[in-house]
Parts: C-alpha cells; structure tokens; sequence
C-alpha cells in the first residue's frame, strides 16, 4: 500500500499540499489550520491543556477572523497565513487527548 | 500376610515417635542450611546501597504483601517559596507517569484488588501500596513510576486544588489538627514550623515546577528506604538497585530547626477549649526521648480502659481536684530528627481551663520534684513496652516502624533492644525530663472560647 500511493508528507506532495492550502482559503483570515478544527469533546479538552499564550493567540485570531467575516473582507495578502508557518499547535495535545479516551474505552470493553 | 501388615504398623510407629520427640518449629539439629534458608527464617534484613538506599524486609509468608518507599520529604523541607508543596505531592500519586497514565494507575492497580496511598509527615513521605502476593511486579511497577518517574502535567495539577481544599476543609473540623499545627508553628523559626497542609495564600499557586523541582531536590537514593512485608529480600534488593537508583547524591540538606518558644492563640466559639504547651524535648532514637516516653505514661497517656476513670493517670487525677467540669488532659511528646516538643494537651469547659492548665502544670512540677514512687515508673514502663509492642501487631504500624528507622538509622531496633532500653530508665532520668521541662522555655496553642485561658507567660 504504501509504495503504491505516495506518503502524503513525502517531497512529492508538498506543492500539492502547499495548492490545496491556499486553495481552503482559512488563511486568507489569518486563521491556522487548529483554529478551523470542530470544537467536539476531545478538542475542548485539547484546548483546556494548551499553554495559556497559545490559547490567547488563538482566541486573537479567532476574533479577528470573525470581525473580517462581519465586514465581508479578507487580510491583505502579506498578513495571510503562510503555509510554512501555519503551525499544528493543537494537534499533540489532541492526540494524547484521544489516546486517553481510547485507553478508557480499551478498559471498559473488558 | 502378617509380615505386610506389620511393615505398614512400623511406619506408624516410626510418626508417631518423630511428631513426639522433634518440635517441627525449629530447624533439625545438625543440618546444613543452604546460603537461600537464611533469608526465609523470620527476621527483619536490612541491606543499604552503595547509592543509599535502604533496603528492608520481612518474610512473613503472609498471602499479602506491603511495600512501602519512604523518603526524607517531608513538610519540614519545604522553603517558603514552595509552602504546601508536599501537601500537593500527597494528593499527586495517581497523577500521570511517563509509564503510565493516570487512569491505567488507578484501573490497574484497581485490577489486581491492590491499593496505592501516601502519606506524609513532617519528616518523612510514605508511598505505600498493599497487594496479593503474586501481584508484587505489577504494583510494584506502578509504585516505582510514581515514585522515580512523575511527569505533575500542569491541568492535572490545577486539577488537584479543589481536593486540596476539601482536605483543609476537613482538618478545620478538627480541633487537636488545628492546636498541633498552630504549635509547631509557634514552636520553630523554621523547618519543623512548616505545616502539613498547604497554607491559604498558597492554595492554587504551586505549580508543575514546583513539584518536580522539590522531587529533583528531595527524592534521592540517599533519603530513600524501600521496606516490604511478605517479599523476598533478594527480590526487592534487585528492583532498589534497578529502579530506585535514578537520583543519586543526598540532594538539598534541611536546614536544622530552631526552637523559639512562642504562642499562638485562635479564639473561637467551640464549647471546649483546647490547649497545648511544651517545651523543647529529645531527638528522636535518643535515650532521652525514651525517658520522655515514660515520662508521658508515667504523667497519662490516654486511656487504657474504655470509658475507663483513667486511675492510673497522675494529669488526670490532679485536674479532676482543679475542677468538677467534664475535661481530658494527656501528656503530649514529638520526637524528630533534631528536636522534640514535650508537654500536656487539655480540653476543658472554657471558664475551667485556667485551673485545668495550672494543675495539669503542677502534676509535672511534682514529678519534676521527684514525687514518682518505683510502683508507678515500673507501671508506666510496662504500658510503654505495651504499646510498642502493640503497635507492631498490624502491617501498617510494623511497616511504618521498619521504614522510619530504615531511613533515620539505616538499621532495625529489635523489640528485645527495645525493651531492655525501656528498662534502663530510672528514676533520676524522669526527674530530670519533668525538669527540663518546667524549666524550658513555653510554647503554647489554645483554640476555642479563651476568656479564661491563660497566656504562655502566665502558665
């Protein structure tokens, strides 16, 4: 399976990545890639466990993309979100976040 | 036909010689124990590490173990930049490890019908942890982790603040929790006046950092003893060298306490008053803090018939003169590694307690002048060895007696030593113990409606 279809973290895809990111558009509100997550109970929980200057700056971002969606406006393209530095600030946090749950739902299957 | 029958009644011959001539309890005379029997004969072994650690045990073919790790962690090694933190570190056992988290501690040990707890002193940190036999390596796993391996993630921790307060909610209900820790805070400039719970202004405020820098600073190989009952000693000599051996070196030196003499009073709407006042007494492990052992039987030490008129008291039979009110009065004595506190503890009807104290004070004073008869120090001895002895009868106190003197001695007083010792205080040693007494100077505690309670310089 894997020598069949490339590793979407291979050199390969990076443009193709890079496209489709841009293509979203999310960053054009100077939103990362976590910020557009859907807030279900693993999330809450992720966002409880960040360090308090992420969870500000995601707030900040969060209000700042609200208030352009309000004005029907996106950033100029300098301020736009960066594919290189679009930053995966949550995604540790929920994946210990998950694995937890699964180890619960491990014990009490038995 | 005969012959057969007779082989079969020789056997039964041979038995019944042997049950009545050899006792099965000691060994055979004359055999050759193997280098292995030694340790299955019932005795406590205490090895010390090259690193350390002290390790100690008792094999007694009990179907459930106890292992214990005690550390020199306790409250008296705090700073005051990190006040209360060992009251969080007693609520942080079951807190994530880096190998395991904190729900598969609790299932797993919950699995094997284990149980895992600490407790602290003002000296001394205790992990505990209680399983089958079989079951050793599993919890032992878990208590090493806990122990060696905590990671104090920073939610978990905050987690912990509401339990904190709970706990200081309930040590509030207490009056004797209250007086105790009031005296030593009014006792010591310093180490022995911290307290064993987190104080107010600190409650929410300790932080992951905290925790592992007091952990970094204090669990190390050398403050450390791990102590089992029901294990085989090679076996846990094998998991001290593994796992225990992570931090080594002595870590932060406490500093030495220094005894102020001071009062602290808590006025309060109770209808008893209660009052403590000490004075400075002996290390612990010292011939001196024996003396004040009996000292206390001798002066009363609780009851020892429920309900009981408490005769054999010398407090309780000189306040029941002082006054006709309902009180209890009891003599008081801590033992630590550098000081000790001695004195008498009162309840009492507010209006009464001036008179309770002064006569509770006086009945010291007496012995002090040498009023004690050889009937009443053989008495109180006897009650001393009683509940040494006694207190050695359940797992948890011959646990809790093997680890303090595992980590203060790096040795195990035997019961015999200990008696003989007892029986080595005389009268003289009591008389001068009283003496130190009245003569040292005062620290009292008193809470509840004070109007009649004296103060530390009119006692």
């Amino acid at each position: 399976m894997a020598s069949r279809a490339p590793v979407a973290t291979g050199r390969l895809l990076i443009g193709f990545r890079k496209w489709y990111y841009n293509l979203a558009g999310f960053n054009k509100l100077g939103l990362m890639r976590d910020d557009t997550l859907y807030e279900d109970s693993d999330v809450a929980e992720a966002l409880r466990r960040i360090p308090e200057n992420q969870y500000n700056d995601r707030v900040f971002r969060m209000k700042r993309a609200l208030d352009l969606s309000m004005k029907q406006q996106i950033l100029p393209k300098e301020q736009w979100t960066k594919f290189e530095e679009d930053v995966q600030y949550l995604s540790p946090y929920l994946k210990e976040v998950i694995q937890e749950r699964k180890e619960k739902e491990e014990w009490m299957k038995n | 036909m005969k012959g057969i029958r007779g082989i079969s009644q020789l056997s039964r011959h041979f038995h019944v010689a042997a049950r009545t001539r050899q006792s099965l309890a000691h060994p055979l005379a004359g055999l050759k124990l193997s280098p292995g029997a030694a340790h299955s004969l019932k005795d406590i072994h205490v090895t010390r590490l090259p690193s350390g650690l002290v390790i100690a045990s008792l094999e007694n073919y009990s179907p459930a173990s106890k292992i214990g790790v005690f550390v020199k962690a306790g409250c008296r090694y705090e700073t005051p930049e990190n006040q209360g933190v060992t009251h969080i570190l007693r609520l942080a056992s079951s807190l994530t490890t880096k190998g395991a988290s904190s729900f598969k501690i609790c299932r797993g040990v919950e699995a094997v019908g284990g149980s895992l707890s600490v407790t602290s002193s003002r000296e001394n940190m205790v992990y505990t942890v209680d399983c089958l036999r079989d079951d050793f390596d599993t919890v032992m796993e878990y208590l090493i982790n806990v122990t060696t391996a905590p990671e104090f993630r920073a939610w978990e921790v905050s987690d912990l603040t509401p339990r904190v307060k709970r706990d200081k909610a309930q040590a509030a209900h207490s009056a004797q929790i209250g007086v105790i820790e009031a005296l030593h805070e009014a006792a010591y400039k310093n180490a022995l006046t911290n307290s064993l719970y987190c104080p107010n202004h600190m409650v929410g405020n300790i932080t992951s950092g905290h925790l592992h820098q007091f952990v970094q600073n204090n669990f190390t190989s050398a403050r450390m003893a791990l102590v089992g009952l029901g294990v085989d000693h090679e076996v846990l000599t094998q998991v001290g060298e593994q796992f225990l051996n992570i931090r080594s070196g002595a870590g932060t030196t406490g500093a030495a306490a220094q005894y102020r003499g001071g009062e602290v009073r808590m006025p309060g709407l109770g209808s008893l008053v209660h009052s403590a006042v000490v004075s400075e007494s002996a290390v612990v492990g010292s011939d001196e803090a024996l003396t004040f052992s009996v000292l206390q039987h001798i002066l009363g030490a609780g009851l020892h018939v429920k309900r009981g008129s408490c005769t054999s008291s010398k407090l309780v039979q000189g306040v029941t003169k002082a006054t006709a009110d309902p009180f209890d009065v009891s003599a008081f004595n801590a033992n630590y590694s550098d000081s000790g506190l001695f004195g008498v503890y009162t309840i009492s009807q507010p209006a009464a307690t001036g008179d309770v104290i002064k006569a509770a004070l006086a009945e010291v004073k007496a012995v002090a002048d040498g009023n004690v008869t050889a009937a009443d120090l053989t008495r109180a001895k006897a009650q001393l060895k009683s509940q040494v002895l006694m207190s050695l009868e359940t797992s948890e106190g011959l646990l809790d007696a093997m680890g303090s003197q595992a980590l203060a001695e790096g040795s195990y007083s035997s019961t015999d030593e200990v008696s003989t010792n007892i029986d080595n205080v005389s009268l003289t040693d009591v008389a001068n113990a009283a003496k130190k007494f009245v003569t040292g100077k005062k620290t009292m505690a008193s809470s509840g409606n004070l109007k009649n309670t004296p103060f530390v310089d009119e006692v």
